[in-house]
């Protein structure tokens, strides 16, 4: 059987303001008709650029092909992309290879109608009448699953929710019937669960019109889901090939092999009580910790029916006629040494659950009690006291450090504040915190700029840690990290733990790598904890419907255990914003096993 | 609807703070108003006489009531160099200014647009550069010297337009045309070269957002691309700072229409401001700051046209 | 790109020699002087840039010009900064009711254009070279309130400072450690463009006859006084026009490089992709 795309030996370039870069080179391997291929790496392994070359899109970025054949096989016969004419490229564009981006949000031209957008392409590539094309694209929008598709037509993007945009953006690839469907990065800023609708209609598209698939991603899990070959690449080259059963089970390269290991595998805790450190190949097995103390000892941090509420101002007069619902009656105990995992989707509170605790956003009402005092109502003074036992790692490396101060400054400035070192013995604390976070000396004087992301998260830990905390929130604090330099973080706050005796809230999205690190779990929805109790409870038995939907919708990094993605039209998710004078019903809880709780 | 009621409360608000600061400048500062008008030098009586029949010795808050109380009920006074009451005195000469703010926009936004774009296509190249550097030199030179120039030039070199003078549209339109012309092309030259590097920044912008690859990925042609996927995101953002620098024209109005000797709301201000002919410098400062926050809300409700997202208000 | 910048930076640099060091070595009674038999007289060995209608030497004015319109354009840049940064830091920093009160007044100041302001000040003050200063310094207060604002609550908005709110930092240590640094480049950015303004709007000014008075000399000044010899002497409007423009010109481009260097937006680095 010949392929269908055919790459072969494609090194791309682009002008930069500091001279031409190679992003790609000498990178060869081929689709074959009806087949899924997925293209790994971690970010700048060059797989994006890549997809855009087939398409000769690089061209638009500043790119330029400069060696390589990319032949595809076209309906009028086989053809080299990298030297066909702007015109031919045009024809096959949106008719023979549909194409789909990452950023759902901004996918969608925001000042036309849908039925606009899809519209045009029919009419370009079928010669289709007005009409005729509406009534292919309302077809279109029917075959990924959106509702009303009539009335769809009509509306702005901006009307739409983002997975529903995605759809969107997927029924226009899919306008034409694409011989090759390529999707770059196409569920990486979703949530989990439109993730795995996603994931699901892609399959079942290519299932049904025998199209190819070039499928983008960094996440291995993902690929374990899609794959029937896999491409891995770093640094803009070809590291290995294979089929996604060999590549997982005997990785050839020892780049594969480090990146499936430092992987979390949804469900390999099952007969595991206790967190466990990440696979660091070459690293050695971190020894055995002692065990965290029980659940049930006396709580370091509890919330009590936490609401926290932001008020909706319209008119003149600021008056607030609604209230978004962030958290609402939220009650957690948290003992000394453990972890307790925030889990949710985007919205549903678990960040300003988080931020409430440190009350860098006001509590509307609800008791936060630390060491058994309660906190919610400490202003001035007491407050400050206070940040020195609780303090926070924030999400985005980039962003959580200030760019015009050195490191040591930065790291320096809690204990300047609390007065707990200064002088010779300040410089002398800053210094063994970098080595606790294993960073080297030399970093002291330096800027934020000069690191990498994880670099600049582990000097957040130093900074929270200098002044002793007892609790640390950490807010998606590994999200942004590629997976190799996310174990490692986590494997240095694990440690840091067994140690210090630290106790973390550990807010994420990432299922799998929250089997792993917490010794209970919380999962949130829409403003409210839904289900609570041991990790290993809920992950093994999980009672409330969504636990159980969040947790049928992770993708596995293994081919032998993929999961089969229910096929539901997207149902729109309900509002957390309630008008002004809306009573919220309490939380109320059924113990289903000793400390495992879930919402009536 | 409701967005727009809420929108009018609020512009009636700032006119009033507008009103407020308009009387605060001409009457907080120090000085003495009746000096300002007449002068260091004039004789005491004549002083005292002013004083009186101007209200100035009477609590400032009472003369404030007094005057906006005026402006309210359409009583704007008397101008103390025209003699004339100035209600009807603003209202002729804003008609001329509205002839060549319109002709100047219109100019302006013509040419910005497309050299815009066309900027904005070929980023970081010669074209990008030629066009950048033109509307740069555009804002870098003040407004009143691209008037001298233009009537050195089309004036008195080639005297194919008059250089001064103001014909009313009624009596003759051509002529009010031609007349219009250099002060209107003097004004649009600035705000053109403005307006370009906005509309060069915008969609330069906009070119790097997935929905333009997306558009291309369909196979779309550039031409498509450009001028109707992307200059549909641009054009909001480009008309409200458009309607954003109406303020500015009414300042450069000042220097140009007193420079054509172009008898509109510039012109008067400037005999206002030269004699120091206090009520009628509260008046018309009064009056373009009023008008430049109207048009900043008709602005704002054409955006709400323009882009469907804000349209739910 | 770089080019730009060093035109930019070289046209600035040769203004501020001109405003500082021509008076250190060149007496003003070069630019005063009268030669009523040289009067009007286009360029020549004697007169580089030829001379005005009383007979000065236009090099010379140009030079004592540029004195006074850089010092008037600094003054005045440099007291909305005084008052503009303060109001906007704190507008932007703590929000709330001092945000929407600071920002109403601010904005009903803007709806006054710059220049009108200005010349309504000015006129009322009675036009001198100080209440030039202070006329372009209150009327272009709004403006940088308003942008050191927007800076302001952007930075504010920052994970790091809600980091070292976590960390027990006082809202003034935040606001001098955190804040003001991290809106320094993109305020000194706003600060050159403003002086190019600034520059045009003595100009207009003293072209009005509302800004800086004779004997003083000013850009501004000489262009007003060239409208009547047009037609005979083109070149006095055009000298003092082409240092408007060439000081203008000069600062954008200094600013436009300036943004593209100092913007920590741009400096970023890209995010993964």
């Amino acid at each position: 059987m010949s392929a269908l795309v055919d790459i072969d030996g494609l090194t791309v370039g682009f002008r930069t303001a500091d001279g031409p870069v190679t992003a790609v080179a000498d990178v060869s391997f081929t689709v074959a008709p009806g087949e899924t291929v997925c293209v790994v790496g971690e970010s700048g392994s060059g797989k994006s650029v890549t997809s855009l070359s087939l398409m000769r899109l690089v061209e638009f970025g500043g790119g330029a092909i400069l060696d390589g054949r990319l032949r595809f096989d076209a309906a009028a016969g086989p053809l080299d992309v990298a030297r066909a004419s702007d015109a031919t490229m045009r024809g096959l564009r949106g008719n023979e290879i549909g194409m789909i981006f990452q950023e759902p949000m901004t996918s969608l031209n925001p000042v036309f109608t849908i039925g606009r957008q899809m519209v045009d392409g029919l009419r370009l590539h079928r010669n289709l009448a007005r009409a005729a094309a509406r009534a292919r694209a309302v077809e279109l929008l029917r075959e990924v699953r959106i509702p009303e598709p009539e009335r769809r037509l009509d509306q702005y993007p901006h009307e739409l929710s983002g997975g529903m945009r995605q759809r969107v953006v997927i029924a226009m690839a899919m306008a034409c019937r694409p011989r090759l469907l390529i999707a770059d990065e196409p569920t990486t800023a979703l949530d989990v669960t439109i993730q795995a609708e996603i994931l699901g209609l892609i399959d079942r598209l290519k299932r049904e019109t025998g199209m190819a698939v070039l499928f983008i991603t960094h996440d291995m899990a993902v690929v374990a889901q899609m794959a029937d070959r896999v491409v891995v690449m770093r640094g803009g080259r070809v590291v290995e090939t294979g089929p996604v059963e060999r590549i997982f089970a005997a990785p050839q390269a020892d780049y594969t092999r480090a990146l499936l290991a430092a992987v979390p595998r949804l469900g390999e805790m099952a007969d595991r009580p206790a967190p466990e450190p990440m696979r660091i190949p070459g690293a050695p097995v971190p020894a055995a910790r002692p065990s965290a103390p029980p659940g049930d000892a006396a709580p370091i941090l509890e919330l009590r029916h936490l609401t926290t509420r932001f008020p909706v101002r319209t008119g003149m007069l600021r008056r607030v006629t609604a209230n978004v619902h962030a958290v609402e009656d939220v009650s957690f105990a948290l003992a000394a040494g453990r972890t307790l995992s925030l889990v949710g989707e985007s919205g549903c509170g678990k960040s300003t659950t988080g931020r409430s605790v440190l009350r860098l956003v006001e509590p509307t009402s609800g008791e936060i009690r630390l060491g058994g005092r309660d906190i919610t109502d400490l202003g001035g003074r007491d407050l400050r006291r206070l940040r020195r036992d609780v303090q926070m790692i924030f999400q985005d490396p980039f962003a959580s450090l200030n760019p015009h101060m050195r490191l040591a400054q930065q790291v320096a400035e809690p204990m300047r504040n609390f007065g707990t070192a200064r002088g010779r013995e300040l410089a002398d604390r800053v210094a063994d915190l970098f080595d606790r976070v294993q960073l080297p000396r030399s970093f002291l004087n330096r800027y934020p700029h000069e690191l990498s992301g994880g670099q600049r998260q582990r000097v957040a830990i130093a900074r929270a840690l200098s002044v002793g905390p007892k609790v640390i929130v950490a807010d998606e604090a590994v999200s942004a990290l590629d997976v190799s330099v996310q174990a490692q973080v986590l494997n240095l706050m694990m440690e840091l733990q067994a140690d210090l005796g630290l106790s973390f809230l550990f807010i994420s999205h990432d299922m799998a790598v929250v089997e792993r690190v917490s010794h209970d779990v919380a999962v949130m929805y829409l403003g409210r904890i839904v289900e609570i109790g041991p990790r290993a409870a809920v992950f093994a038995d999980p009672r409330h419907p969504y636990t159980r939907r969040l947790l049928a919708s992770v993708p596995i990094a293994d081919p032998a255990r993929r999961r089969e993605f229910a096929q539901a039209d997207t149902a729109p998710i309900p509002s957390p914003v309630h008008p002004a004078g809306y009573v919220a019903p309490r939380s109320e809880y059924r113990e289903v096993a000793p400390g495992h709780r879930v919402l009536v | 609807m409701a967005y727009l009621g809420n929108r009018l409360l609020s512009l009636v608000l700032t006119l009033f703070l507008i009103s407020m600061v308009t009387f605060a400048v001409t009457h907080i500062l120090p000085g003495d108003v009746a000096m300002i008008i007449m002068g260091t030098q004039s004789n005491p009586e004549a002083l005292a006489g002013l004083r009186q029949s101007l209200g100035l010795n009477e609590p400032l808050l009472v003369q404030y009531g007094r005057w906006i109380g005026g402006m309210v009920t359409g009583d704007w006074g008397t101008s103390l160099v025209f003699r004339e009451p100035i209600g009807p005195l603003i209202a002729q000469k804003a008609a001329a200014s509205a002839l060549i703010v319109a002709m100047s926009m219109s100019i302006a936004l013509a040419a910005a647009i497309p050299l815009g774009v066309w900027a904005a296509v070929h980023r970081d190249r010669w074209q990008d550069g030629a066009a950048s550097t033109t509307a740069l030199l555009g804002v870098s030179l003040p407004d009143f010297f691209w008037g001298i120039m233009l009537i050195l030039l089309f004036a008195r070199v080639l005297g194919w337009l008059p250089s001064s003078g103001f014909v009313h549209p009624a009596d003759d339109f051509g002529g009010a045309i031609r007349h219009a012309f250099l002060p209107s092309l003097a004004l649009g030259l600035g705000l053109m070269a403005h307006l370009t590097r906005m509309t060069r920044a915008t969609m330069t912008g906009i070119l790097q957002q997935e929905f333009i690859r997306v558009a291309r990925a369909k196979g779309l042609s550039e031409r498509t691309v450009i001028w109707r996927y992307a200059l549909a995101n641009a054009i909001g953002p480009v008309v409200t700072v458009a309607g954003l620098q109406v303020g500015y024209l009414f300042g450069s109005i000042i220097v140009i229409e007193s420079l054509f000797n172009f008898t509109g709301m510039g012109w008067l201000t400037y005999q206002a401001l030269l004699n120091r002919d206090i009520p009628l410098i509260q008046a018309t400062v009064f009056t373009i700051a009023a008008v430049v926050m109207i048009v900043s809300l008709l602005v704002d409700l054409l955006y709400t046209v323009i882009d469907p997202r804000v349209r739910l208000g | 790109m770089t080019t730009r910048g060093i035109v930019g930076g070289a046209l600035v640099a040769l203004m501020l020699a001109l405003a500082i060091l021509a008076p250190l070595l060149v007496p003003d009674t070069w630019a005063t002087e009268m030669d009523m038999l040289a009067r009007l007289s286009p360029p020549s060995l004697a007169h580089p840039l030829g001379t005005d209608q009383l007979g000065r030497d236009l090099m010379w004015r140009v030079m004592l010009g540029a004195r006074t319109s850089i010092l008037i354009a600094g003054a005045a840049v440099l007291m909305s900064l005084v008052i503009g940064l303060p109001l906007g830091v704190v507008s932007g920093y703590f929000g709330g009711w001092i945000d929407n009160v600071l920002m109403r007044i601010v904005d009903a100041t803007l709806a006054f254009p710059a220049l009108l302001l200005a010349l309504t000040i000015s006129a009322v003050l009675g036009p001198n070279l100080r209440n030039t200063i202070i006329a372009i310094g209150v009327a272009f207060t709004p403006y940088l309130a308003r942008i050191i604002r927007g800076e302001a609550l952007r930075v504010a908005r920052m994970p790091y400072i809600e980091g070292a709110r976590a960390a027990g930092t006082t809202d003034t240590m935040i606001i001098l450690r955190h804040v003001l640094p991290n809106i320094m480049a993109p305020i000194i950015v706003q600060a050159t463009i403003s002086l190019a303004f600034a520059i045009l709007a003595e100009a207009g000014l003293s072209f009005l006859g509302l800004g800086t008075q004779p004997p003083d000399s000013s850009w501004g000044l000489m262009i007003q006084a060239s409208r009547d010899y047009l037609d005979r002497a083109p070149w006095t409007a055009l000298v003092p026009g082409a240092a408007v423009a060439l000081t203008v010109l000069g600062l954008n481009m200094f600013g436009d490089v300036l943004r593209d260097v100092l913007d920590p937006r741009h400096a970023m680095p890209a995010k993964p992709a």
